[in-house]
């Protein structure tokens, strides 16, 4: 078994024994939709669909950034960190088992969020389902690629909390664009524009090569 | 001659505006065991830790078998067990250990980490989770899983500290073990008669440098005693 089904089998168990990162996710995502609820008028209106697409991904986003910053701050405990860093290979490979582990916690509490939006804001997504899931999972893969190295990188600094999301969500802006972009196309006629799948699938390219080459560096003291 | 183990030449060590270590000058030879004594603050910590590969030198150069000890082929060679343990509490201590030498690229993992948690005595608490063990059973087992590959080289980093006296005895013991397997071994540790006892040659740092070394320490313990009071007098 290579280093990176080592470390997303240590991941999954661990997150399966505690759940406490799933479970804090899907409470800050469902209560977005809940908040964002009452505050928007019911049933399905013209105004609900126009803002559904960016409610969602907020929910997404802000579930993201809980979870990626307790992946790491597990690590924390007895220095594992530092276990880890000692492998020997590239750190590349470290990076991107956390990253899939993160991607499959992170898959499970939007595919949860969106069942529960659907039914809050009577919005139909089952015409739209796959491609949707598609569009979700291009835009997680981005947000999870380049959350993974941040998220790496604010948890040894001392205002972790914070750090995260300063660092991070300047470089979701691509990220987001092309997400609520494509989603918000799937919903009105159901079909994703091409530039923006563009965009998410050269941000992902990127945001996956330079966390790879960086996460050797950000593994060291 | 054949190349050292672990060489050092001019190593720096800086954080910030601090430095950690300077000037750190060293040859261990393959197959000997070193130990590193000094104050709180010493460097200690920071020495075994580039050496393990967890860091890069910030001057200077440092060298495991040849290889600058950052390289993933240096890592290959090191086993390290920190004063913190690396283990995940909700993983079982067979677990913990599993993904050591998964990690590793251990071949047949399962058959080697039932090898080491017997060689620890730890087979009775393999089920349990780690968090669950006791600070001596912890330690035993983070040396089970810092050796779960079997390193040439051996990196200890004050394994004994809060270890009772039996647990205590029981890490003695298996240190001596690994010296008898020819395996090169470096231990940081405030213990002077253990120092005395374990290795070849003793180093004792204070502010960074290397103020003593006594070679065959066991033959001169009071010289060693000496330095380390002088050391721990001179540390701010």
């Amino acid at each position: 078994m290579n280093v990176f089904l080592a470390i997303l089998w240590k991941d999954l168990l661990v997150e399966w024994r505690s759940r406490d990162r799933v479970v804090a996710m899907l409470v800050f995502s469902l209560l977005v939709v809940v908040v964002f609820h009452f505050s928007l008028p019911g049933g399905a209106t013209a105004q609900t669909r126009a803002t559904a697409p960016g409610l969602l991904w907020i929910a997404y986003v802000f579930a993201a950034l809980l979870g990626l910053g307790r992946s790491f701050s597990a690590e924390l405990e007895n220095e594992a960190l530092s276990g880890i860093a000692l492998v020997p290979v590239d750190r590349g490979w470290v990076f991107l088992g956390k990253g899939a582990a993160n991607l499959l916690v992170l898959g499970v509490v939007q595919a949860v969020t969106a069942c529960v939006f659907a039914l809050v804001f009577e919005v139909d997504l089952t015409p739209v389902a796959g491609r949707l899931a598609g569009v979700v999972a291009l835009g997680s893969l981005g947000l999870c690629s380049i959350g993974t190295l941040f998220a790496a990188v604010a948890v040894r600094t001392r205002f972790r909390e914070v750090m995260l999301p300063l660092l991070l969500l300047p470089l979701l802006v691509p990220v987001l664009l092309g997400s609520v972009r494509a989603t918000s196309a799937l919903l009105a006629d159901g079909t994703a524009p091409f530039a923006a799948i563009q965009l998410l699938i050269v941000t992902d390219a990127v945001y996956l090569i330079l966390s790879f080459l960086g996460f050797e560096y950000v593994l060291e003291e | 001659m054949s190349e050292p183990a672990i060489a050092a030449r001019r190593l720096e060590k800086r954080f910030g505006h601090a430095t950690a270590l300077t000037g750190v000058d060293l040859e261990v030879p393959a197959g000997s065991s070193l130990a590193v004594l000094g104050p709180n603050g010493a460097g200690k910590s920071t020495l075994l830790r580039l050496m393990a590969g967890l860091g890069r030198p910030s001057g200077g150069s440092l060298s495991i078998c040849g290889e600058p000890a950052h390289d993933r082929a240096a890592r290959a060679r090191v086993g390290f067990v920190g004063h913190a343990t690396f283990l995940y509490a909700a993983l079982t201590a067979r677990e913990n250990v599993l993904f050591a030498a998964r990690l590793h690229r251990v071949p047949h993992a399962a058959a080697r980490v039932e090898e080491r948690l017997a060689q620890e005595g730890l087979e009775g608490v393999a089920h349990l989770a780690a968090g669950a063990l006791s600070r001596g059973m912890a330690q035993r087992l983070a040396v089970a899983r810092g050796l779960v590959h079997d390193p040439e080289i051996v990196l200890l980093d004050e394994p004994f500290a809060g270890l009772d006296r039996r647990a205590a005895q029981r890490l003695a013991g298996r240190l001596a073990d690994l010296r008898h397997e020819g395996r090169t071994a470096v231990l940081a540790t405030h213990d002077v008669g253990l120092a005395a006892q374990v290795a070849d040659v003793a180093i004792v740092l204070a502010a960074g440098r290397i103020a003593h070394e006594v070679r065959a320490p066991q033959r001169d313990v009071a010289a060693l005693e000496r330095a380390y009071a002088a050391a721990a007098e001179a540390s701010p």
